[in-house]
């Protein structure tokens, strides 16, 4: 008992080298990290610096780092838009930008996690938006750009990237929807759902949709339904104007588990883990596998239209949105410009177009969607005429993500033997749910 | 130490506990009344007796930790303890378009924890102090000689072993494994979810809320779901520890039987599974389960099927293949156990019951399997709670799906109750509601090894064994 | 008629073990057919004009080709060997040191009898029955107060997989049970401290349970998703490869890098799994001794 003491002395004192220790190594690392930036960083500042370095004091601005989040396919493309950035904005040649590639949907769940941690920039696609927002992970757009990023951009794409009158992030894409891509040779008239359909089984090809909840609104939308969220200025949602349940509503359920059942169905749109498929409803940002697997061919066109349960012919619908590029909250004002003008930047009408070209995404910007290479290309195109059938993507809750999947569940398991009145009963419940995440 | 040693001990006799510590504050006031100014002083100043006394070792090592603690606790944990109570009350602002973080109500919780576990410490070590004081002084009257600092620091490789080799390791789950654990029954009782997500936003204590709303059976209560996922879990870890168990003893008797030939072959070939990192092929083996996948694809085109069985997509289906693709997992680490085993069983026996004339079949019934029940009986129990938490394959075969309507949370029909906290953490940041269901793991699991072990025919005295 | 029951036994034997050999060849086959199905994907090329990187039909590629390797070594597209390399040391370092604690632990609660030794064994017993992923968070926080996250997650996981290892004390204790304790008392009647037993006389008679340790942590760090992704978001350079190669099958920004995934997966099993036939005697040794003393 009486030596315990030394021995928790030691322990204190291991403990203490054994941190030491590790905390020693962390910092070399991002030292070593920060020092190869710069070097990168200085080499440009050289050529700047001579020029214009009248115009700003960049002392302001040295040393401080900013962290970029970007899809992994776009990393090198914003590495070069940020070396023209630092030419165009001379003043900010001493800061150190790191890009890192960090999926559009985990930057949301990433930045929720740890604010403080988070990059100070990053991409993400709109329905992340008011989650960002309750939890402070965004800043408001700069007042001095608003009026021209809302005036730049596509009108349907700024009112997403809203939260109770707030514009919150500047828009990067808008081609956050989705339309059918299909082989030339197995379906000869994509303009309705059943015709493709029973092209792809007489052919044994797949079709394919997800159901979830992105995807399930193109039927409730397209016989007419409604679902959208009323939010307050902190991004809480006061109100669901929903109407799922009704006979509208039905026509669409029972389309989807009619769908549902077809043996040439698979759920899903994501073209890389698609297989053997004649038809996938999906986004231009799998333009390039679609293309790549169905060869000569490839072919793009609006959402076909249905013929109901009760005999009418309803167009699929869906969401239009698009991707924004957001700018965390920061507690130094200086830094907050640094982002405020990168943001800006990387959302130019030039950085959009050279975006488009470098990755195919389909420009947000007025003027880069009129360009001829981008009306020129088929899938855009495709998307554009689909748009006409869609409904800007409001704020919709966490938990409405979360509920529409397990409705997909259903879709494919527990639906495909009921009868009217329990869908009815299901709807009902679902209609119930969505009201319950308005409070 | 001395706190978490009396911890479990409330559990067990509390009035034993109490004893202790009337007897403790006895002997401290003795201690007092009857001390030198130098063992007084050390009331205040650790080590100080010792010092004086010449044994500058302990004495030292004491100051030490009186003075990190304090350090500790005054330099950075005190602003965190005061706020404990509230969880923080200043709001997050804006100055001009420039953010001022107010109080971090994650951070108040866990470093007031932490400083609250240095307090503790503080008062242990002070005990320790007091004691040490007590015994020298007692030394010195009696006439007898201290123990000088080689001694001391000898004794931390002989009589005083334990502690040189357990001190770090204690520590180190002190703070990376008691501390989180109690962190996270704290947030059970407080409203940290996604509406409350610090650095912005506050959160606070709720008391018992959370708990009301796990039992609550209305439509957005988790009452119902609770009681489906428990279950499926229940159900899932008795179907995967003992379908495993019995076909690995199968396969081992089979590999060990007499006359086959080339058995580290067919061993090595099972224990793959084993040695392969998980995410890697049952990642593979989703896929490979999947509507569109090769199995269902290649059945289509044999014509052995019409339409794709949808393994992932049917609620039974789904839980059936998790079950079969687990055989596939658990199996060869039963064989290698069983293997082991078999070879222990005297041989004598099966000797003397083939004399008998028994079939195989009686033998194995009659001699191997209640030996190995016997002896594997704790093994088993331990493969069922890890199975209660098996998170792996039910997180990279099928995520918990298919989902449902019927189930709140987005829990789905194959998720356990691991599998369903992650995702709450996760996808939903739903802490406090993901802090209630860990509670209630914790209460199954420790539940089914209570009633469990106290069942087991083999539950022997550990020191039997030495 | 001796002769006759002989006969008729061996011919019983005989079948007996032809059906043996032919549930045990069914049994290899299934067992196998994933990771042939693995293999195979990885020969298949994600170059467009070759062959097609995504999910497919058929087992066999058109095409074998080594372009999903080349892919995973070219450090110019992504970070495979970085990620290679992290998994690396945090799995050796995460072994020696894993190991070094439990046999610390182990050795005192088996060895010596100190007042509350009953009691830390229970208590970490019911420890161990709280769900760790409820722990995460917090451990993200505490790490992160001392730089171990993101840029220093490498040290971070290391720190906080080492010193959670001392419950994991069981099955190493049950080996030292085994030792008898009359050697013990010999030689320290002979004079030998406590510490002197323990590095001179028990160490070296444990060589089973000290590479089992080892094994079982140098191969937990390769899977190691769910916390590894946790500490280190947001920074590429700091993820082991669960967690980068994770990406390439969940994230839909990695559309057809399922062959890939497989190529990556197959190059993290080959040492893995090399090391554990090499070892396999002592895991076996470990798992049954751990299984009897429960």
């Amino acid at each position: 008992m009486k030596k315990r003491l030394v021995s928790v002395l030691l322990t204190v004192a291991c403990g203490a080298t054994l941190l030491a220790g590790c905390g020693e190594k962390a910092t070399q690392e991002t030292t070593t990290d920060t020092a190869e930036q710069t070097e990168a960083a200085d080499t440009t500042a050289d050529q700047t610096e001579a020029t214009e370095e009248e115009a700003v004091d960049p002392a302001a601005y040295d040393g401080k780092e900013v962290k970029v989040w970007v899809a992994e396919n776009v990393v090198d493309f914003t590495n070069q838009q940020i070396e023209n950035f630092k030419t165009e904005y001379p003043q900010y040649a001493g800061v150190t930008f790191t890009v890192e590639p960090v999926g559009e949907g985990d930057a949301a769940g990433n930045m929720i996690t740890d604010v403080t941690s988070g990059a100070d920039v990053y991409g993400f696609a709109q329905d992340q938006l008011t989650r960002l927002v309750t939890a402070n992970a965004l800043e408001e757009v700069n007042p001095d750009f608003l009026a021209d990023v809302e005036s730049a951009n596509s009108a349907g794409v700024v009112e997403a990237g809203k939260v109770g009158g707030t514009l919150y992030a500047y828009p990067m894409t808008a081609d956050n929807g989705y339309f059918l891509y299909y082989d030339k040779s197995v379906v000869t008239d994509p303009s309705t759902l059943e015709g493709i359909v029973e092209q792809c089984e007489a052919a044994g090809k797949n079709f394919y949709m997800d159901l979830t909840g992105w995807y399930q609104v193109a039927f409730f939308f397209g016989t007419g339904c409604q679902l959208t969220y009323d939010t307050d200025d902190a991004g809480n949602f006061t109100k669901c104007n929903v109407d799922y349940a009704s006979d509208k509503g039905l026509v669409a359920l029972k389309e989807m588990v009619e769908l549902a059942s077809s043996s040439s169905f698979q759920a899903g749109s994501s073209a890389g883990d698609a297989v053997n498929y004649a038809a996938i409803i999906d986004g231009t940002w799998d333009a390039a596998t679609v293309k790549e697997v169905l060869g000569d061919n490839y072919a793009c066109a609006k959402l076909p239209t249905f013929t109901g349960s009760d005999g009418k012919e309803y167009q699929m619908s869906g969401f239009n949105g698009c991707k924004l590029l957001g700018v965390k909250p920061q507690e130094d004002e200086d830094k907050l410009q640094i982002c405020d003008d990168l943001a800006y930047y990387l959302t130019s009408e030039k950085v959009q177009l050279a975006r488009f070209e470098a990755v195919q995404w389909g420009p947000a910007n007025l003027n880069a969607q009129a360009s001829d290479a981008v009306q020129a290309n088929e899938a855009l195109a495709a998307l554009s005429e689909q748009f006409a059938y869609t409904i800007p993507q409001g704020n919709y809750p966490g938990d409405y993500w979360t509920r529409s999947e397990s409705l997909a569940g259903d879709v494919k398991g527990d639906f495909q033997k009921a009868s009217d009145e329990d869908l009815t009963k299901a709807l009902e419940t679902y209609q119930a749910d969505l009201e319950s995440y308005a409070k | 130490m001395a706190n978490k040693k009396s911890g479990p001990k409330k559990k067990n006799a509390l009035a034993n506990f109490f004893s202790i510590l009337v007897s403790d504050l006895k002997e401290i006031g003795v201690t007092f009344k009857e001390g030198d100014f130098k063992t007084r002083i050390s009331f205040l100043i650790f080590g100080f007796g010792s010092l004086l006394r010449g044994l500058w070792l302990r004495g030292l090592a004491l100051l030490a930790v009186e003075a990190g603690l304090l350090y500790f606790v005054f330099g950075f944990g005190w602003t965190y303890l005061s706020k404990l109570s509230t969880l923080g009350t200043i709001a997050t602002s804006k100055k001009g378009r420039k953010t001022v973080y107010g109080d971090n109500s994650f951070l108040i919780l866990l470093f007031g924890l932490l400083t609250l576990f240095a307090v503790i410490a503080f008062i242990t070590v002070w005990r320790i102090n007091v004691r040490i004081n007590r015994t020298e002084q007692l030394i010195l009257k009696n006439g007898r000689k201290l123990p000088t600092n080689k001694d001391d620091f000898l004794s931390l490789f002989d009589s005083n072993f334990d502690k040189t080799l357990l001190a770090l390791p204690v520590i180190g789950i002190f703070v990376f494994t008691v501390l989180p654990i109690v962190f996270m029954i704290c947030v059970a009782f407080t409203n940290y979810d996604a509406n409350h997500q610090p650095p912005s936003n506050l959160f606070t204590w709720v008391g018992l809320e959370n708990f009301h709303q796990l039992f609550s059976f209305g439509s957005a209560g988790f009452g119902s779901t609770f009681v489906t996922v428990l279950i499926w879990t229940l159900l899932w870890a008795l179907l995967a520890t003992f379908i495993d168990y019995f076909l690995g003893i199968a396969v081992a008797m089979l590999i060990n039987k007499k006359g086959i030939r080339f058995k580290k072959l067919w061993r090595t070939i099972l224990v793959v599974t084993i040695a392969v990192p998980q995410f890697v092929s049952l990642l593979y083996v989703s896929k490979l389960f999947a509507r569109d996948g090769l199995i269902n694809g290649y059945l289509l085109k044999i014509g052995a099927i019409t339409s794709a069985i949808p393994f992932w997509e049917n609620a039974t289906l789904a839980k059936i293949t998790i079950v079969v693709v687990n055989i596939w997992i658990g199996i060869p680490y039963m064989m290698l156990i069983a293997t082991g085993l078999l070879m222990n069983i005297p041989e004598d026996l099966y000797e003397s019951a083939r004399i008998d004339g028994a079939t195989p079949w009686q033998m194995f019934r009659h001699i191997t399997m209640p030996y190995m029940l016997f002896v594997t009986g704790p093994f088993l129990l331990t493969q069922y709670t890890g199975n209660l938490n098996n998170f792996n394959v039910i997180f990279l075969l099928s995520q918990g799906g298919p989902k449902t309507g019927n189930l709140v949370g987005g829990a789905g029909r194959t998720d356990l109750l691991i599998t369903w906290l992650y995702k709450m953490t996760i996808n939903d940041t739903n802490y406090r509601m993901a802090a209630v269901i860990g509670i209630m793991v914790f209460i199954v699991t420790a539940g089914v090894s209570l009633v469990v072990y106290n069942l087991l025919p083999s539950v022997k005295d550990e020191e039997g064994f030495q | 008629m001796a002769n006759k029951i002989q006969g008729s036994m061996k011919t019983k034997r005989a079948v007996g073990n032809v059906i043996g050999y032919i549930v045990l060849i069914l049994i290899s086959l299934i067992w196998l057919f994933p990771y042939f199905g693995l293999l195979m994907a990885s020969f298949r090329s994600f170059d467009a004009s070759v062959e097609y990187g995504g999910m497919v039909d058929y087992i066999i590629p058109h095409t074998f080709s080594l372009d999903n390797y080349r892919f995973l070594f070219d450090t110019t597209q992504n970070n495979y060997t970085r990620w290679y390399l992290n998994t690396l040391i945090i799995s050796l370092c995460v072994s020696v040191l894993n190991t070094l604690n439990v046999l610390c632990v182990s050795y005192a609660l088996s060895r010596m009898r100190f007042k509350g030794r009953t009691l830390l064994m229970r208590f970490w017993l019911v420890l161990g029955m709280f769900p760790g992923f409820l722990t995460m968070i917090c451990l993200y926080f505490l790490l992160k107060q001392v730089g171990l996250t993101q840029a220093g997650a490498i040290p971070g996981l290391i720190l906080v997989s080492v010193a959670s290892s001392g419950m994991g004390y069981y099955v190493c204790k049950g080996y030292f049970d085994t030792i008898p304790k009359a050697l013990d008392e010999a030689a320290r009647i002979d004079g030998a401290s406590r510490a002197r037993v323990f590095l001179t006389m028990t160490i070296p008679m444990s060589k089973p349970i000290i590479i089992y340790t080892a094994l079982v942590a140098f191969m937990g760090p390769w899977c190691d998703y769910v916390f590894a992704s946790y500490i280190a978001f947001g920074h590429d350079k700091s993820y082991n490869v669960a967690v980068a190669m994770q990406r390439w099958m969940v994230v839909g920004d990695y559309q057809g890098y399922f062959t890939r995934f497989c190529a990556g997966g197959i190059v993290v099993a080959i040492p893995v799994t090399l090391l554990f036939m090499f070892l396999q005697k002592y895991y076996v040794e470990g798992v049954t001794g751990g299984a009897v003393k429960g």
